[in-house]
């Protein structure tokens, strides 16, 4: 005789996708992640809005100083306490370019010897942007917020730069008629006297003598006289030649080239080179 | 369910660490320093003829005008071909193309030597000059400014320069260099 067994219908249990510790680690991948892309964009924010805060907050013990003629004229170092302070100053450049009494001559050669010191107390990469331009001059009183005169020609400012392709590099895409932008191939160290100075990136300034030509002409009679009046569109007018020296630090230097310059640099054993 | 708390609250901690560390490594050193400075250019000159006539000699003297950059000067005078000129002066040089050159240049607030121009050949009543008829010395002048070289020494004057003349551009600056003529007449 057949025994009939009769099967208690029982609900089937799912099936786990994954087991409960893998589902809490992914989770908190995923918190970690949020924060990180959260932590990424106010990054971007601080770098591209606010120099100042940025500033305040990231800056420590470095420093840079700009050199003429083997004195500092400008700098800004920051105190090594991490405080916030900084040692700042903002010279004239060519105070020294004429003896009392003398006037600029154009086509004479004045030394102007430039260079960048590192007067902090990190190694660090620097760059320096160069500008050249004309300015009007009332009575040749100097009034920085004279407004430029872009049809007069930078290139009639002849700051000859030096030792280019060996120390010194052009960034010819950032460098306009006005402006000229120049890294340091080197790692400028800290606290190393002569070898925290680099090499001379401008050793000569010459105002070109062919202003003079440049002219403009006007006739007027006057009963038995012709007068032609020249008139020298440089007369009367200023130059200005302005450097501004930036400092980075070494360490992780092209991230940091890339953050506060913008410039994408590759650094291969402290030579730096700059990325088309 | 306490179990799962935990692993929440561990998963956070992990998390601030994390972040915490990403922020200092995002925090760049920099630091910069600027400085400026120039010169008013001053190319302006100013120069003027004076002219005296007496016993049928002109004197002529260039002055340039005080606080203007320095000059060179040359001159010369046309009159009829029958009263030839004769030019005496100190620092004056003949040219070859018969202007008369004065050899130093012009400060700002000097002046040249006299450059006296004799009028020969005096026509009289028996070349049948008349009354009323007259004829004319014109003298002309001109000046360059003075160009220097890489050391600051004055260069030659060159008198064929070419002048390049921008038109259509805003005139900065205030008159300078003047060519002039002025007319003398005897009768």
């Amino acid at each position: 005789m057949k025994k009939l067994i009769m099967k208690k219908p029982t609900m089937k249990k799912p099936k786990r996708l994954l087991p409960p510790m893998a589902i809490y680690g992914l989770f908190a991948l995923a918190v970690v992640m949020l924060f990180s892309s959260s932590i990424g964009g106010a990054r971007a924010a601080l770098t591209y809005y606010s120099e100042t805060y940025s500033s305040r907050v990231q800056m420590y013990s470095i420093g840079v100083s700009l050199l003429e003629n083997g004195n500092p004229v400008s700098w800004r170092n920051y105190d090594s306490a991490g405080n916030g302070k900084w040692d700042e100053e903002t010279g004239e450049l060519l105070t020294g370019l004429l003896s009392d009494g003398e006037s600029l001559t154009p086509g004479k050669t004045y030394r102007e010897e430039l260079c960048v010191e590192n007067t902090g107390s990190i190694n660090q990469y620097v760059r320096v942007r160069i500008y050249k331009y004309w300015v009007d001059s009332v009575d040749g009183k100097d009034d920085k917020s004279s407004e430029r005169l872009r049809t007069l020609s930078p290139d009639m400012i002849d700051l000859h730069l030096v030792n280019l392709g060996t120390d010194w590099i052009e960034d010819t895409q950032a460098s306009t008629e006005e402006r000229t932008v120049l890294y340091y191939n080197k790692v400028l160290p800290a606290e190393a006297g002569e070898a925290s100075r680099t090499p001379l990136f401008a050793d000569q300034l010459t105002i070109d003598g062919e202003l003079a030509k440049k002219v403009s002409q006007t006739e007027s009679a006057n009963g038995k006289y012709t007068t032609i009046t020249t008139t020298y569109l440089y007369n009367g007018v200023k130059f200005v030649v302005k450097a501004e020296v930036d400092a980075v630090q070494e360490h992780n230097a092209e991230d940091a080239i890339l953050s506060a310059w913008g410039r994408k640099v590759s650094v291969d054993g402290g030579t730096l080179r700059l990325v088309d | 369910m306490m179990k799962k708390i935990r692993y929440a609250i561990a998963a956070l901690a992990v998390a601030a660490i994390m972040t915490a560390g990403l922020g200092q490594a995002w925090a760049y050193f920099t630091t910069y320093a600027a400085a400026e400075g120039g010169y008013t250019i001053n190319l302006g000159d100013r120069t003027e003829i004076t002219e005296g006539f007496s016993d049928w000699t002109k004197r002529v003297t260039v002055t340039n005008e005080a606080g203007a950059a320095p000059v060179y000067v040359r001159v010369k005078a046309f009159g009829p071909s029958t009263c030839p000129l004769t030019y005496t002066g100190s620092g004056w040089t003949a040219g070859e193309d018969g202007y008369y050159y004065y050899g130093t240049p012009v400060p700002g607030g000097g002046n040249t030597e006299v450059l006296n121009i004799v009028i020969n050949n005096i026509p009289t009543k028996e070349d049948g000059l008349e009354v009323g008829d007259q004829f004319n010395v014109i003298v002309i002048y001109e000046s360059t400014p003075v160009l220097y070289d890489e050391g600051g020494n004055p260069l030659p004057a060159d008198w064929n320069a070419t002048l390049d003349v921008v038109t259509g551009t805003e005139v900065v600056g205030t008159p300078e260099t003047e060519s002039g003529e002025e007319g003398g007449g005897a009768s």
